[in-house]
């Protein structure tokens, strides 16, 4: 699962004039952007433009979805994922996902954690035992759950729950962990939490994370990408696309003039 | 305006909460009633016999110096008469105790003036020995008819019976005449001495229409182990029974003329002497009634291990007198047997159902005992000239739990079994009304069904629910729940006229097609496989899997009927059926259990199907999405998250088809025999609980006991369906608690 050698230099993931159509409509048009290894990768724009279709591509979720079309290429490193050897299941292994809303399975915290290790083939109660631990501890969940581990995941708060989501996400070791508007559903205390999480991980994981949010964006991300209708129009260093940004509809936006 | 406007929506979320309350109230107030309705008339089932007390009355005046032999009662406890030594037929009106009518036996033998003993044979046929050894017979029958006033009026009618006038001579202690249509008659006699000597007279006609009558007569031989204190011929003549002092029960064929042989000599009573026997009614049970008052029930039966000879064996114990048993009557009508014992304490029982119906107490010690000819009247003669008389209510006899539901030893059974038989052609019939194989073939019927279905429906379910392209989905969806629209008879009919038919031409075929079909689709996944997760072909087949597999299952099919016939013919001789029933005993019906799997299951597939594919598609995308995000693959998708979190559903669905299975009805009756037979075979048919009522329910009398005990299946499958309705219901929201919301 790890990758022998890499430049730190040298993006994890680039996309490389990406279109994708729902059939006709095309809804990614000509994407160029890179990735860089523990940074944070915040993307914003108002809804339907397209941010969310592009989080997706990365660990083929898309493939779910009928007459989705792919034109142009992103690599995981060296590998293309729209590749026809491309395995999905490692690679969504290696690119983890937590989605908006928070979806615990109807398991016990346990279970939940260790699904997808068990889904590989894991059965070795140590090691599960110590996933847990360290996938709950590192989500900060650890000290609040510890004592229930074996009680529903459905009994927790929303924030818990999100958490617990991202808990799972990286109790299979992923390179990449994928956000879809992970705190729009949870309320400011949850959401600092989830925040400071985030901030916290970026030490072992590359974040993308999609946020509809811009002060969430300004906070944790080192790296935002303004979408417009299907178009990136503008990507940078954080400071600089909310202080600086150089395309007039990127700063139309941040400002609050529309969206 | 707006505060009109907030006040109508109000109104009208009122008046809508009112209705489906009434509306749900009405559906519980039905459900309740129709279980009272049926309960109502299964119910009088378990009510207690009763006897009314109708008269008590002494002896008329005119007849305190007779000597009495007699005695009998109408139906409706209005008269009863004696019979006196001099053959005088006396009359009494109930209510007032008064003599209405003496009237002299007709045509009384020559020279005869007294009358020795007198036996009633049938429904009011008396069979009278005369002092001079004759004996003749004598009808004393009464008939009711209703006035216009509403009243009934009971007249009487004393006939003599040429038929059964056989001449004899000598003094007898008792004589017994049977005549045998068409075939003359057989007199047995019980002399003085203790000896009884048996007398054929056989009554031949010639081609020319010429009658010959030959008489034979024959002493009983055999040892008598002690003096005979009772003796019992039955009806047709052919067995005589005699009960002796040391309690040894002994049984005669003498159904060939000139030909006694000796069948029986039992102990019965141990020891004490039997001072009671008689037959129950149909003749092959014979009550024995003892001097410590043991009161049971024999009949011959195929001894285990001796090959033909049949042995007279206990199969029911009645409830014993608390005194030396004096006198056994059988009643009429059923298996019911009225006894006395020396203190004058009446017992009624009846023998199937080991029930004790009824105890009655006089003051003093009985005489004579007689029943009407439909056993609705009871009347007694105690030493002290009393007359009783009682109308008895037994509407049910035959009926207890223990014959509901336990073994009972029927007659010309070799052991107590589990039997349902309601019905026969003869009177005299003993209904046998286990409802243990009926439930045991609901059972049986429900859970080779659902062996059948369960694994179709859910997998069909999931498949369904979790590959189907959508577009495909919206078609073959609907196109299921059209077949639980299919009338149920119409399934049966199929099932039984053509389904059973051909499976039984192709046993082998149908049993290797489970085997064959499930190791090609193993084979076809292994192959499956090598196509690359979003490779072109998998795009296009992505959600049309099963049309792939469609060939493959026809195939198979193919291949199984192949290999049918040559299996048949290699392995077992050409034929499968007769190896089955030569090498392992087992009867192949041609409507049989898996015919049953296969059409009940068909009928519950649908139920299943649908509900579980709704309860699997509610499992929301998001943790299919979470699952597959983790690196898991559809199926361990499908598996580990969508099933565990629709299990409340899929359970609620496999327990609806549960709850039809178990009440289907038309189905059952067609593809199956309707042999209530106990057999787990799966080539065996069944009648279950509902079919059952179904065929049996136009035959039955209304308020009879085969119609309260169907009423009672019914009741038992309400009771059935409510339990397994509220298990599951139970269970599903434990699963709910547990699992998950879906």
């Amino acid at each position: 699962m790890t990758v022998p050698t890499h430049n730190p230099a040298s993006p994890i993931l680039t996309v490389k004039d990406l279109d994708l159509f729902y059939g006709a409509k095309q809804a990614l048009k000509k994407i160029n952007i890179s990735m860089q290894r523990n940074q944070v990768t915040a993307f914003i724009g108002p809804s339907g433009c397209g941010k969310s279709t592009l989080l997706r591509c990365f660990n083929r979720m898309n493939d779910l979805i009928d007459n989705v079309r792919v034109e142009g290429s992103i690599s995981f490193e060296d590998q293309e994922i729209y590749a026809a050897s491309t395995d999905v299941i490692t690679l969504r292994r290696r690119i983890g996902m937590v989605f908006q809303q928070s979806n615990p399975f109807p398991k016990s915290i346990y279970e939940n954690i260790v699904y997808g290790l068990r889904i590989a083939g894991v059965n070795d109660k140590s090691l599960l035992d110590e996933t847990v631990e360290r996938s709950l501890r590192s989500a900060a969940i650890w000290d609040e759950v510890k004592d229930r581990l074996h009680d529903s995941a459905l009994g927790l708060s929303g924030g818990q729950a999100q958490r617990i989501c991202i808990a799972r996400a990286i109790a299979v070791n992923p390179e990449i962990i994928l956000m879809d508007e992970p705190c729009s559903a949870l309320d400011p205390i949850s959401t600092l939490k989830i925040e400071e999480l985030i901030d916290e991980l970026k030490r072992k994981y590359t974040i993308i994370i999609v946020t509809h949010n811009m002060q969430q964006a300004a906070r944790v991300s080192d790296v935002t990408g303004f979408f417009y209708l299907g178009e990136l129009i503008e990507a940078g260093p954080t400071r600089k696309i909310f202080t600086n940004p150089e395309k007039t509809q990127t700063e139309d936006y941040i400002t609050g003039r529309f969206g | 305006m707006k505060k009109n406007y907030t006040q109508a929506s109000r109104r009208r979320d009122r008046l809508a909460e009112l209705l489906i309350r009434i509306c749900g109230l009405f559906v519980i107030v039905a459900v309740v009633w129709i279980l009272v309705m049926i309960t109502r008339v299964a119910l009088p089932l378990f009510y207690s016999p009763k006897a009314t007390s109708i008269a008590s009355i002494s002896l008329p005046v005119e007849l305190k110096q007779s000597r009495l032999l007699s005695i009998g009662i109408d139906e409706t406890q209005q008269e009863l008469f004696s019979l006196d030594g001099k053959g005088l037929v006396h009359f009494i009106d109930t209510r007032g105790g008064t003599l209405k009518e003496s009237v002299p036996v007709p045509d009384p033998p020559p020279g005869a003036r007294t009358v020795v003993s007198a036996e009633l044979v049938s429904k009011s046929l008396y069979n009278l020995l005369w002092d001079t050894g004759v004996v003749s017979s004598v009808k004393i029958a009464f008939s009711s008819t209703r006035s216009e006033s509403g009243n009934t009026i009971v007249s009487h009618e004393v006939s003599a019976d040429p038929e059964g006038f056989f001449p004899g001579s000598g003094a007898f202690k008792r004589s017994f005449v049977r005549t045998i249509e068409g075939k003359g008659a057989v007199r047995v006699d019980q002399l003085e001495s203790d000896r009884i000597r048996v007398t054929w007279r056989s009554k031949e006609t010639d081609l020319f229409g010429n009658e010959k009558a030959t008489t034979s007569s024959s002493e009983i031989q055999d040892p008598l182990p002690a003096a005979i204190t009772a003796v019992v011929l039955d009806h047709a003549g052919h067995y005589l029974y005699a009960g002796t002092r040391n309690g040894q029960l002994m049984r005669w064929d003498i159904s060939e003329p000139g030909e006694i042989r000796l069948l029986d000599s039992t102990a019965v009573t141990g020891n004490s002497p039997v001072t009671a026997l008689n037959l129950v009614l149909g003749d092959i049970s014979v009550a024995v009634g003892d001097g410590k008052g043991g009161y049971t029930a024999w009949f011959p039966v195929t001894a285990a291990g001796s090959g033909e000879g049949k042995q007279l064996v206990r199969t029911h114990v009645l409830r014993p007198h608390t005194g030396t048993v004096s006198a056994i009557l059988p009643s009429p009508r059923d298996k019911s047997l009225v006894s006395v014992n020396d203190q004058g304490v009446i017992h009624i029982d009846h023998v199937t159902s080991e029930r004790n119906l009824l105890t009655l107490k006089g003051a003093k010690p009985v005489a004579m005992l007689a029943l009407s000819a439909q056993g609705n009247s009871l009347c007694s003669l105690d030493t002290a000239g009393n007359f009783a008389v009682w109308r008895l209510e037994i509407p049910h006899p035959e009926v207890s739990l223990g014959t509901l539901f336990g073994k009972v030893w029927y007659e010309g059974y070799d052991r107590p079994e589990y039997v349902w038989q309601s019905s026969a052609a003869n009177d005299d019939f003993e209904p046998k009304m286990s409802l243990v194989p009926l439930i045991f073939g609901t059972l049986k019927a429900t859970a080779f069904a659902m062996l059948f279905a369960v694994p179709l429906a859910l997998l069909g379910a999931l498949y369904t629910s979790q590959f189907m392209a959508p577009r495909l989905k919206s078609r073959i969806k609907p196109a299921v729940e059209i077949m639980a629209a299919i009338p149920s008879v119409v399934v049966g009919f199929l099932a039984g006229l053509w389904l059973a038919p051909l499976i039984d031409k192709v046993v082998l075929a149908f049993f290797l097609s489970f085997i064959i079909i499930p190791v090609m689709l193993l084979v076809t996944i292994f192959f499956w496989r090598l196509i690359k997760t979003a490779s072109p072909l998998e795009r296009r087949l992505r959600g049309k899997e099963f049309i792939v597999l469609i060939p493959i299952v026809l195939v198979g099919t193919w291949l199984a009927y192949l290999l049918g016939g040559i299996v048949e013919v290699q392995v077992f001789g050409g034929d499968f059926k007769q190896w089955l029933y030569s090498v392992l005993g087992i009867r192949y019906d041609q409507r049989n259990s898996m015919i049953i799997a296969v059409a009940l299951g068909f009928a519950v597939i649908p139920l299943i199907f649908t509900i579980a594919e709704d309860a699997l598609s509610n499992v929301p995308r998001n943790l299919t999405a979470a699952s597959l995000a983790l690196g898991a693959s559809r199926w361990q998708t499908a598996w580990r998250v969508v099933l565990p979190s629709a299990l409340p559903g899929v359970f609620s669905a496999v327990m609806i088809g549960f709850g039809r299975a178990v009440g289907e009805t038309m189905i059952v009756l067609m593809a199956t025999g309707n042999t209530p037979i106990m057999s787990g075979s799966i080539f065996n048919g069944l009648r279950s609980l509902s079919a059952n009522i179904a065929v049996e329910i136009p035959e039955a009398s209304l308020n009879g006991s085969l119609y309260r005990v169907l009423f009672l299946s019914a009741v038992l499958l309400f009771i059935f369906t409510f339990i397994i309705n509220t298990v599951a219901e139970a269970l599903r929201q434990r699963f709910r608690r547990k699992y998950g919301r879906y």
